[in-house]
């Protein structure tokens, strides 16, 4: 199922992913807001988070095989090299590359926001671990 | 950018609903306008759910 290119995908779109969205959206101030590109055959959702004190900018790219394979969560803003970050400043949050079976992504359940919400959980975490070393969250949790 | 470190307080705090999400699937509320943390709770209102982050299968 193409996200974009498939009936399937964009019934998955136009009734699941754009309304959360927009729910996501009301009420924030303009610069917390989902913005939603198109960039080739993904969506990707540009936005802001502020778990603390410190505000980041993040990408979660829906690929054209969203929602079968997980969201892919970046942060732009540079961070220190840390736990759980991956090349590119990938956010590790459902074991990206690994088989279905294993991925804690579960298509059925999730949405993108709660992509976005993993995000800001990831960055919590990360601001704990810049002030004492640890990461204050179990592995494989 | 310029890091803004939380304090002893706050740090406490936000460790507590971590860890309360992550053991006792607390859910930690993020403000509904610039997304900072504001609290955890048991209970998530209709309301509340799109700033409730609740456990997050990660694998952090």
């Amino acid at each position: 199922m193409g996200l974009l290119d498939s009936e399937a995908g964009r019934r998955r779109l136009l009734t699941v992913e754009l309304p959360v969205i927009e729910q996501y959206n009301k009420d924030r101030d303009p610069e917390y807001r989902i913005v939603v590109q198109k960039v080739g055959t993904s969506l990707v959702l540009k936005y802001r988070l502020k778990p603390a004190h410190n505000v980041y900018q993040v990408e979660t790219r829906l690929l054209s095989s969203y929602p079968t394979v997980p969201p892919e969560t970046r942060v732009i803003t540079a961070l220190l090299h840390c736990p759980h970050l991956l090349e590119g400043q990938m956010l590790c949050l459902w074991r990206q590359g690994s088989s279905r079976i294993t991925s804690r992504w579960d298509p059925s359940r999730f949405t993108c926001i709660f992509a976005v919400q993993a995000a800001w959980r990831w960055l919590a975490c990360y601001e704990v671990w810049h002030s004492t070393g640890e990461w204050p969250l179990p592995e494989a949790k | 950018m310029d890091f803004r470190p939380l304090n002893d307080t706050e740090r406490r705090q936000l460790i507590a609903a971590l860890r309360g999400n992550a053991d006792s699937n607390q859910a930690i509320l993020m403000d509904r306008r610039n997304t900072s943390f504001i609290g955890s709770t048991d209970e998530v209102t209709e309301d509340e759910v799109i700033n409730a982050i609740k456990s997050v299968p990660c694998h952090y």
